[in-house]
């Protein structure tokens, strides 16, 4: 009887240790104190700050901190995700709504840790994961840069998160699974301009956040590098051996397109692409250059295919015996009366002329998507940018029309087997 | 050669021509609706801009054979000299028209923005105004002449 009991006291014993042991790992994964502010910003040389100038390209920070380009780094863009809407936070150095009061442990325990000054934890929308493996010397820098900049109010917009990921803490458990804290190194086989575009692609461009697919969770797929991932519903094309590329890119090619955002016979960036390209192009060329190397080591493991971008010219009319010829028929009228006047007219890219289509990586994508975006929405220069100017299609064109096209130019333009579930994947891309 | 049934600013039109056959050219040439011009035939500057289905378009780009029932308004249907249109008025009023060559797709840009966004902010109008051109350089007039004909719509709502 007394055994009985006194097994009955160890259990419930062990059980309340459990919780007691449960809590605090949970406590430890999901709680952050707070850092005092600093009355004070401190001071810094201008080369400090120059450097973060550059690096503050080179991360785009702008893309998302700054909503209104006559607010920069005031934040409030909203970002969708799988999660919820979130809004990128004031970066300006304004006391009250901005990071006036952090101090520079502050700021690199955000960017390391993702945890913002008052202890709550970001949501990794903010490529915090990326960011760890940045030299102390580069975060300083970009403090030195975020520090000195007009200070502007404004408070961040409250975010509109699904439940239960309104609830910050949980972004701990993210942590546990994606944040990886190991210093950066380089590869002593490579060359030192190679080095330098593997750390600025990984530890401040974070092409991989777009260009590398996400697990369900939200994390990287660390299995699939470079895969191809997504950007605002855009497809973001594998860099490495999988690249849909039809023909191989040089590094001249490159390098260009990262500045520029046109690369004759490859693509002009559109989307979030844009952004991408607009801001590298007032980043240092060198480091721009040594992106290039880095991405092109990667690219140029994808196999020569033997694709239709090597012909120049107009796209063909669809073949007689087409099993789906009234539908190609259609895509290749609005093809040729749409289309064909600026593609394919055996010019290079300009302001008046566009890619030949057979060559136009969209086309050889996966899925459809960044097709569907380019023609509903065109390419637009970002607002009060000079750049490439595509007319959108959306008021034009009606989903069927918009899926004949894309099913036409998908065969006759890539040569590539038909998208699978095209018609669903075109009425979601449209939709509102 | 394919008959098509069009409606244009509220006319039932029957027009045979081919599939491919841009809006622009039928509005010009088969039924003499001459305010949209055609500038650069690649929908880079704006001048053929008419609304179909309440959206502006540039009808260089749009094959006769994809309008289906959607209505088509061009800017005759906004008013004639006799009795201009509440924005045909602002562009006179701002004399907002040098050559005037853009002017037809001018107004219906504004137009399709006024419908939509009755009190539209600076930014807006700018935003959506922006894939017109005007090569003699009157944009700050024809802005201010959507602006105006933004606040007359306004005091005309609220009288």
């Amino acid at each position: 009887m007394d055994q009985t009991r006194r097994r009955r006291h160890t259990g419930w014993w062990l059980l309340l240790a459990a919780i007691v042991i449960l809590t605090g790992i949970a406590f430890a994964i999901m709680w952050r104190p707070a850092l005092a502010p600093q009355a004070t910003p401190p001071s810094f040389d201008q080369a400090r700050i120059e450097r973060g100038a550059n690096l503050a390209h080179l991360g785009m920070c702008a893309s998302c901190h700054t909503a209104d380009l006559a607010r920069p780094f005031a934040g409030g863009k909203p970002m969708e995700t799988p999660f919820g809407t979130v809004h990128s936070t004031n970066i300006t150095p304004d006391a009250d709504t901005g990071i006036g009061a952090w101090s520079p442990d502050a700021f690199t325990r955000a960017m390391r840790e993702g945890v913002s000054r008052d202890g709550h934890l970001l949501y990794p929308a903010f490529p915090y994961n990326h960011y760890v493996r940045m030299t102390q010397d580069d975060i300083d820098d970009l403090y030195a840069y975020f520090m000195t900049r007009s200070p502007i109010a404004a408070p961040a917009p409250a975010n509109e998160m699904t439940f239960p990921f309104g609830f910050r803490p949980l972004v701990g458990f993210w942590n546990v699974l994606y944040l990886i804290d190991a210093p950066w190194r380089p590869d002593p086989r490579q060359s030192a301009e190679w080095n330098r575009g593997a750390y600025l692609a990984d530890a401040v461009a974070h092409c991989a956040a777009c260009h590398t697919p996400r697990t369900k969770l939200g994390g990287p797929d660390i299995q699939r590098q470079l895969d191809g991932g997504e950007a605002e519903d855009w497809y973001a094309p594998a860099l490495n051996a999988t690249s849909p590329s039809p023909l191989p890119w040089t590094r001249e090619e490159l390098q260009a397109y990262l500045r520029t955002g046109m690369a004759e016979d490859h693509a002009v960036a559109g989307g979030p692409m844009q952004d991408v390209v607009m801001h590298l192009a007032q980043a240092d060329e060198g480091d721009v250059a040594a992106l290039a190397a880095w991405t092109h080591s990667h690219l140029s493991q994808a196999p020569l295919r033997a694709t239709p971008a090597q012909r120049d010219g107009a796209l063909p009319e669809p073949a007689a015996d087409d099993p789906e010829l009234p539908r190609m028929r259609l895509g290749y009228a609005l093809y040729a009366s749409s289309c064909a006047r600026c593609h394919d007219v055996g010019r290079a890219p300009s302001s008046g002329t566009a890619l030949p289509l057979q060559k136009a990586i969209a086309l050889y994508d996966p899925d459809p998507r960044s097709l569907i975006h380019i023609v509903d929405t065109g390419i637009l220069p970002p607002d009060g940018e000079a750049g490439r100017w595509m007319p959108g299609f959306k008021a034009i064109l009606s989903d069927e029309h918009a899926g004949a096209l894309a099913a036409y130019l998908r065969k006759y333009g890539a040569g590539q087997p038909a998208w699978p579930q095209l018609d669903q994947q075109v009425s979601k891309a449209r939709a509102p | 050669m394919t008959t098509y049934r069009l409606q244009v600013n509220g006319k039932r039109h029957a027009v045979d021509t081919d599939p491919d056959t841009p809006l622009l050219y039928v509005l010009r040439n088969d039924l003499a609706l001459n305010g949209a011009k055609f500038g650069c035939g690649l929908g880079q500057c704006g001048s053929c801009t008419v609304i179909m289905d309440g959206k502006p378009v540039m009808s260089c780009l749009v094959p006769v054979s994809s309008i289906g029932t959607r209505a088509v308004r061009t800017v005759e249907g906004l008013g004639g000299s006799d009795k201009p249109g509440v924005l045909q008025q602002a562009f006179i009023d701002e004399q907002a028209a040098q050559c005037g060559y853009c002017i037809a797709g001018m107004i219906m840009q504004a137009s399709a923005l006024l419908e939509k966004t009755p009190a539209p902010t600076d930014a807006q109008i700018r935003a959506h105004m922006s894939p017109n051109l005007c090569r003699c350089g009157t944009h700050m007039r024809i802005l201010r002449a959507v602006r105006r004909a933004a606040d007359v719509l306004v005091k005309g709502e609220k009288r």
